[in-house]
């Protein structure tokens, strides 16, 4: 397959502030996801996990390297990629931000860019279990059920790239499974990177990528402990 | 925005319509499901533009009073020679020489007063022979509804109701200075009549009028006189252009385009001083609803950042967020204009109607300035949230969350 990976970064970093309040959150990383690959990324907390992602769906400017998102480079200026995100890139947030006035269905719906999207939602609703609750406000759910229809959302395009950003963290562990099994399900076309504390949700994963201080410290397969040596 | 062609790799993909998001919620539901942050800038805005529109329309719709007063002069023109103080034999002759006069009669011109909102107005009490009255009536479209024309060389004076009943005079009552010292119009007369109609003036008889000795009969008198049909312009210009033996202008006349410069130039102040003091109330309410509009903002401000993140463009979040101002601005100026005309209704039928007060209900300078407010608000609201929008850090307001 000549492919292009839906994803790949080339040295990739980010600076925050500067001067004695200069953080280096990602540093000279390089990444490629392929379509159909579920990647894990763990790492302690403040090891550059959640800016990683925000990096890679363009939402942030890096300081060095770039991005490309299906074979084409992301603008540094993270407004000119808001068409490419919107159509392309579903990313599930640590916290769902929830529209409040909105049903979770106009939620998941909220930025939907095809005529698709709607039955979509209905499908992977019933499949993580909130179908019943579409149609009501965020406040009048739980938070893992405010979780879920944040993950709606992020798929409700049938995007090429998901990102992930603790997407179960709020949630018990048989519906952590569950909407672990719907972003496992769309790795079919897509690529997905999920962030985690939980090693057990990685299951199935093609690569666990793992980050201390920015830095990419050790690639492993799925459950096995990690190397010693730089991966990727 | 660089959005290339996608590479060949890339499945194809249903363009980007709304499609089944057709249904997202507009600007409409916003307001709608959210009424707690939205009623303050509309209550605020509704309740500014009915005060307005209460205190701006009396102020300037009192110009109807002024209009009632001009009406007559549609069908007729008054006419006083220039230099001399009568017509003499030359003067009339040259008034005869009017190819577009129909006919004209002798007058004379007192006043009434009636009160008004602030100061008074005057009605005219017309002194006309006793043949020309019931003629006058008819041409100006008045009518009697009550007792008699005044009697050949009698006090009598036929009255507009409306005035009358400002007056608190009846058939019968008397009015004059003779009577009250206040009053404005000279000698002493009994009100024998009442007349209704577009016109508000009153008729007096011209013989008592000018009864030797009396102080009535000092009130220079003047021609009235009336254009054949369709020629009153006509005739107005022979009379503008008429000039006497010296070459100078022979008549002043006192005809429609007289009276309404002359209100006009009264009047003239009144504009600067309501703008001035409706654009002070407009702007620092505005500033207001302004505020309060970036209260609501602020408070929605992980909406905003998320809907950026996801992919909605600045520009389209900054033309909902106008058009929910503006329909916002919409709603107030609606509830706002039912508001104050509601108020006005009551009042002009309460207050103003039984003192004799007109009001043109529907003032258009009312109704531009009591819009003013919704209008500049929202267009100042959908400039200052565009330019905070402009600002937003959309990652910044999800990574604090997310921290
Ligand atoms: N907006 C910011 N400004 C300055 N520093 C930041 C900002 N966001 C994150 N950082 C810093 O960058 C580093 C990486 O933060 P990041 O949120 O990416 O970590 P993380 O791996 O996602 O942590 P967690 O597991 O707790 O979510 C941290 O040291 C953090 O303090
Ligand atoms: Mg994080």
């Amino acid at each position: 397959m000549s492919e292009a990976p839906v994803l790949s970064a080339r040295a990739l970093s980010l600076v925050y502030g500067d001067g004695a309040r200069r953080t280096t959150a990602v540093e000279a990383l390089d990444l490629d996801v392929a379509r159909g690959e579920f990647v894990g990324l763990v790492g302690p907390s403040g090891s550059g996990k959640s800016s990683l992602l925000f990096l890679l769906a363009g939402l942030r400017r890096p300081t060095t390297g770039r991005v490309l998102l299906l074979g084409r480079p992301l603008d540094a200026a993270p407004d000119r990629n808001a068409a490419l995100r919107r159509r392309h890139v579903g990313f599930v947030f640590q916290e769902p931000f929830l529209v409040p006035w909105l049903s979770l269905r106009e939620n998941a719906l909220v930025h939907a860019t095809g005529p698709g999207a709607a039955a979509r939602v209905e499908d992977l609703a019933r499949r993580v279990g909130v179908a019943h609750l579409l149609d009501e406000r965020p406040h009048r759910v739980s938070g893992g059920e405010r979780q879920r229809a944040g993950l709606l959302r992020a798929l409700a395009n049938d995007p090429d790239l998901v990102l992930a950003d603790e997407p179960t963290a709020f949630l018990d562990h048989p519906t952590g499974h569950a909407v672990m099994d719907v972003l496992r399900a769309c790795v079919g076309r897509a690529a997905l990177v999920v962030v985690t504390h939980d090693p057990e949700m990685l299951a199935g994963a093609h690569r666990v990528l793992h980050l201390r201080d920015g830095r990419l410290e050790a690639t492993t397969a799925a459950g096995s402990p990690p190397a010693t040596a730089a991966g990727a | 925005m660089s959005e290339a062609p996608s590479p060949a790799s890339v499945p194809a993909r249903a363009p980007a319509t709304r499609g089944a998001a057709g249904r997202a919620p507009g600007p409409l539901a916003w307001l709608v499901r959210n009424p707690r942050r939205v009623m303050p800038a509309v209550v605020v805005q509704a309740l500014v533009t009915a005060l307005v529109l209460a205190v701006v329309t009396p102020l300037t719709g009192f110009e109807a009073t002024v209009e009632a007063n001009i009406a007559p002069l549609s069908h007729y023109t008054g006419v006083t020679p220039s230099e001399r103080n009568d017509f003499d034999p030359a003067l009339s002759a040259l008034l005869d020489a009017n190819p577009a006069m129909q006919r004209r009669v002798r007058a004379k011109a007192l006043w009434m007063q009636t009160p008004m909102i602030v100061g008074e107005s005057y009605a005219m009490l017309l002194a006309l022979e006793g043949a020309d009255q019931a003629d006058f009536l008819a041409r100006i479209g008045n009518r009697l509804v009550a007792g008699t024309l005044p009697a050949p060389g009698s006090d009598g004076a036929v009255v507009p109701a409306d005035v009358a009943r400002a007056r608190g005079l009846a058939l019968g009552s008397r009015f004059g200075r003779l009577v009250d010292p206040e009053d404005v119009t000279p000698g002493r007369f009994t009100v024998v009549g009442l007349v209704e109609g577009p016109a508000r003036v009153g008729l007096v008889d011209l013989a008592y009028a000018t009864v030797p000795d009396f102080v009535l009969a000092r009130i220079e008198s003047f021609q009235v006189v009336y254009a054949r049909p369709g020629r009153k312009a006509q005739s107005d210009a022979y009379l503008h252009a008429a000039t006497n033996a010296e070459g100078k202008k022979a008549f002043k006349v006192w005809d429609e385009a007289y009276w309404r410069a002359r209100t006009k130039k009264m009047l003239e102040n009144l504009p600067t001083l309501v703008n001035a003091v409706v654009g002070a109330v407009t702007a620092i309410v505005g500033l207001v609803v302004v505020l309060l509009h970036l209260i609501a903002f602020q408070a929605r401000s992980d909406e905003f950042a998320l809907l950026l993140a996801l992919g909605r463009t600045r520009r389209s979040l900054a033309a909902r967020l106008a058009a929910e101002s503006g329909l916002a601005a919409a709603v107030a100026l609606a509830l706002g204009l039912a508001l104050g005309y509601g108020f006005l209704a009551v009042w002009e039928a309460q207050v103003l109607r039984p003192r004799a007060i007109l009001l043109r209900f529907f003032d258009p300078y009312a109704l531009a300035l009591s819009a003013a407010l919704p209008l500049a608000s929202a267009a100042a609201g959908a400039l200052v949230l565009a330019a905070r929008l402009r600002r937003m850090d959309p990652v910044t307001i999800l990574q604090r969350r997310n921290a």
